[in-house]
């Protein structure tokens, strides 16, 4: 159950990364870019929480995990102050 | 220890920050998805504040991820909708 939540997680923000680019192909809209940079950050934060929590338990790669997501939200932040206003 | 505490108020910070500006986009364009978006960036940033709240061992904190999976899930929706309404307009 609780790996189900993992996989969805990894998998929904996968889906989200896919179509937040497609849509910047699509309109050439910045803001989507940033977005969708956003979230393959936070789908590879997704990942690294699969494999610590789930593949190797007695890993602690929770520094890792918050790291990659603040990568994310840091360059949609950046986006959103420096280019989208 | 530190450094994760430090880490995860970051991203709560940032969350927050962020579903602001979706928040303020939204008040000028009255645009659905800027909102959806405040709203997932909201529930994530919670997400994390959960996160560095409860305990490593803590049975509740798989539940937490829920509310991850629930923001994500608002952003597909989002964008699903905006696509829907955007459809719905050429035609």
């Amino acid at each position: 159950m609780v790996e189900a939540v993992y996989i969805l997680c990894g998998l929904t923000s996968l889906a989200c990364t896919v179509l937040l680019l497609r849509g910047y192909r699509r309109t050439r809209a910045r803001l989507l870019l940033w977005s969708g940079l956003c979230f393959v950050a936070l789908a590879v934060s997704n990942v690294i929480l699969f494999v610590d929590l789930v593949l190797f338990p007695g890993r602690d790669l929770a520094v890792w995990r918050s790291a990659s997501a603040l990568v994310g939200i840091g360059t949609l932040l950046y986006g959103l102050i420096w280019d989208s206003a | 220890m530190v450094l994760k505490a430090m880490l995860n108020g970051a991203l709560v910070m940032g969350c927050l920050a962020c579903a602001l500006f979706f928040v303020r986009f939204w008040r000028a364009s009255r645009d659905r998805l800027f909102a959806f978006f405040a709203l997932a960036f909201l529930g994530m940033g919670f997400n994390w504040l959960a996160l560095a709240l409860l305990e490593v061992d803590d049975e509740r904190r798989h539940f937490v991820y829920v509310l991850r999976l629930i923001s994500f899930l608002l952003i597909l929706y989002a964008i699903w909708d905006k696509n829907r309404v955007g459809r719905g307009k050429v035609s």
